[in-house]
């Protein structure tokens, strides 16, 4: 192998080849999905995401929640993901058209988020959990998201956002109150919005065994 | 031994080789001590992000230093500005030796280390402010890879004009790696950056495209750049050429054909289709083969000749970063198969594989060359033999240790995820002590680093020339007839 031409050919085709396989292709055939309509609704599969949602995609980048929690739900039966009920069925490209990037996540240092609107539906328990996330369990290493919430004197009336049920350490000082800012509202509205649980044809639901 | 020219080092008199080390001594130093600073940072940040996964209250609540921002600083800062300028800076080195031409435009390549650098810094800044892309390796927001990317096409540029420029004569092996680092890296971070991040496409078809870089970026950018330095360095040290033509032949292909395809391997079961995951397990498999191709031809070129590991520095480092590399590529080999894969998939265990690849394999690499390359560079020795003792045991223990707890505990978390009958929080019971262990691993590297950077702070300020002897690690042996260039 002593000519550079002849290098340069063979990592060319090397490197191209996976080049057309991985790019080009998902490219030219992943990149133009459009939400199929609803028959029952006449709305749209996925629904369309409110603009609190859309917002709260961004709180989630920018505070890294990606980090620790995946939102991919793997088939049976490779996996016992759908069993351990994190959805009802395989999350597929069509899921992920209303994100900007996908949030599959590489880590589950804490559970599996792509249906965590279907079990969850309290938004005062999640705004909670995201203040101090060890006084829903103790035992959790979820960091506090404190910095999404204003600490501050109640003057006058106390505001009806204010986080209820701070208790131990958690609980504000006498006289002062939790209130959560407009992004950490976005950021609950987003992650009360993931919910997979509308059917898609390409990601049947697998029959009861 | 085969007498084909690519496996013969090189040819040059001492004389020139001085006069070309001198050329780009520049340029590489600034590569360098550059990205030794941020080696420090980004093992600090990364000792950081280990201790709150262990204790989440350590420096809680403030937004810039949460566990989300201070992991992607630590892999970002550790990709791009340690990892990726010492290839550089290695690369540089070697292209101007093995095409024996003194460096030309070393301005330029100045003005592009500077950038590149400012790169990092505005990149890590906007993490830190909250930036992310949230793509794994590509998390620096946009106004900073463009700046990334104009640095690098000035080096690959230059890279390129120095090989048609070469003195004729056949190509090293080393240089078959050089070529395909240099030529690979623009082209994943072109593509990767245009299509996730400048101009996003459809969230849909992103993810084997951001698969495809993460894969790429170690196995086409960080392996060739390593392998450039350990196929050049390991013969040259204990003055013999590479065993096998054919097995370098082997191993440079199949890393750049299944490297390059193996990236999917880690989406099993994830949203993408079918084939395209299929492909990317067999191809993590087949790494199999440049992972036996590597280490066989190594072996038998140092065959007879392993007594100088003991006391030269560099080839010391070098042979452990071989070692790493064989590990990880079997270890990922094995972690390809779907059955395995379904259950190691999102647990500790890609950390720790994560660790023995960059770590273990590129920095071990890494240090044992700009061992070797800095005293030639500058005319200066070592400062003291014992730190960098300490230096290679502190590292060496790290990743043992980080890895070893990283995979073991992964391997139970991830049963345990897997299991209908276990629950979340049990899983979590159950790594934490290993999360401990890493926690430990973290400080280690952390000191290893900090040794590492007083030995080349150390150097540069030093003024003591090099005389006759080279800094050895331990006594040489006294029959020894080895012609060792330390
Ligand atoms: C250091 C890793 C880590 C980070 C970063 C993290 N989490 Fe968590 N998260 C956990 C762990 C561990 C749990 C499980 C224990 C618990 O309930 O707190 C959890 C649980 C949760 C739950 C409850 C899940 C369920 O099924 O009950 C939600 C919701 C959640 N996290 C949201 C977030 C959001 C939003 C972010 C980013 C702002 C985030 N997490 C960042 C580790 C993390």
């Amino acid at each position: 192998m002593n000519k550079l031409t002849l290098l340069f050919t063979g990592i060319v085709l090397t490197f191209g080849s996976a080049w057309v396989g991985f790019v080009a292709y998902p490219v030219a055939n992943l990149a133009n999905m459009e939400p199929l309509p609803d028959e029952e609704t006449g709305g749209l599969i996925p629904p369309t995401l409110s603009g609190l949602a859309v917002a709260g995609q961004k709180v989630y980048a920018a505070s890294g929640c990606v980090e620790c929690h995946s939102q991919q739900v793997r088939p049976d039966p490779l996996t016992t993901d759908i069993a351990k009920q994190l959805g009802k069925r395989q999350t597929v490209p069509r899921d992920e058209i209303r994100e900007h990037t996908p949030f599959l996540g590489e880590y589950r240092i804490g559970q599996d988020l792509s249906n965590y609107g279907a079990r969850e539906t309290d938004v005062a328990a999640v705004h909670r959990h995201l203040y101090s996330p060890q006084l829903v369990s103790p035992w959790s290493n979820m960091p506090s998201y404190s910095y999404l919430y204003q600490y501050r004197k109640i003057v006058g009336q106390p505001s009806s956002h204010a986080l209820q049920g701070l208790t131990g350490s958690f609980a504000p000082k006498a006289g002062y109150e939790v209130v959560p800012t407009q992004q950490a509202e976005a950021l609950v509205g987003y992650l009360l919005s993931l919910n997979q649980n509308y059917p898609l044809p390409e990601s049947p639901e697998p029959t009861a065994k | 031994m085969s007498n084909d020219q690519s496996s013969q080092t090189d040819t040059l008199s001492s004389a020139e080789r001085s006069a070309i080390d001198s050329s780009v001594a520049s340029p590489v130093i600034l590569f360098f001590g550059t990205s030794i600073l941020w080696l420090l940072l980004g093992s600090i940040f990364e000792l950081t992000s280990s201790i709150k996964l262990v204790w989440p209250f350590f420096l809680d609540g403030l937004s810039f230093l949460t566990y989300g921002r201070t992991s992607i600083v630590s892999v970002n800062a550790l990709a791009y500005g340690w990892a990726t300028p010492a290839a550089i800076g290695i690369g540089l080195w070697l292209t101007t030796r093995l095409c024996r031409v003194p460096l030309a435009h070393h301005k330029l390549l100045i003005a592009s280390g500077i950038i590149w650098n400012l790169g990092v810094f505005v990149g890590v800044s906007g993490l830190l402010i909250g930036d992310s892309t949230s793509i794994p390796l590509l998390n620096f927001p946009a106004y900073s890879t463009h700046i990334l990317l104009l640095s690098f096409a000035l080096i690959a540029t230059w890279a390129i004009v120095t090989f048609f420029q070469r003195q004729s004569g056949p190509l090293f092996v080393s240089q078959w790696f050089l070529v395909a680092g240099f030529f690979s890296f623009p082209w994943l971070f072109a593509t990767a950056s245009q299509l996730l991040v400048w101009n996003p496409i459809q969230a849909s078809a992103q993810s084997p495209i951001a698969a495809w870089y993460a894969a790429g970026f170690f196995n086409l950018w960080l392996v060739p750049m390593g392998l450039a330095a350990a196929f050049y360095l390991i013969p040259k040290s204990i003055g013999r050429s590479v065993n096998s033509h054919h097995l370098s032949l082997l191993a440079f292909w199949s890393i750049l054909l299944f490297g390059a395809w193996s990236g999917t391997s880690r989406l099993i079961g994830g949203p993408l289709p079918a084939w395209m995951v299929s492909v990317g397990a067999a191809a993590g498999v087949m790494m199999i083969i440049p992972a036996l191709a590597v280490a066989l031809n190594l072996h038998f070129t140092l065959e007879g000749h392993y007594a100088p590991v003991a006391w030269s520095p560099s080839l010391r480092f070098i042979v452990s970063g071989v070692l790493f590399l064989l590990t990880t590529w079997l270890l990922s080999a094995i972690n390809s198969i779907p059955s395995v894969n379904s259950v190691t998939n999102f647990s500790d265990l890609t950390r720790g594989l994560n660790l023995l690849g960059y770590y273990g394999f590129f920095s071990m690499i890494a240090f044992g060359s700009i061992y070797y390359i800095l005293p030639r560079l500058t005319g200066k020795e070592w400062p003291s033999s014992c730190l960098i003792s300490w230096h290679f045991w502190l590292a060496l223990s790290g990743i043992l240790l980080g890895a070893s707890a990283l995979i073991l505990g992964g391997l139970i978390q991830g049963f345990a995820l897997q299991d209908v009958g276990i629950t979340f929080r049990s899983s979590m019971d159950f790594i934490s002590p290993f999360r401990f262990c890493a926690a430990l691993a973290s400080i280690l590297l952390v000191a290893a680093n900090l040794g590492f950077a007083l030995l080349f702070a150390g150097l540069l300020w030093s003024t003591r020339r090099s005389g006759a002897t080279p800094t050895l690690i331990a006594v040489r042996e006294e029959n020894s007839q080895e012609p060792v260039a330390v």
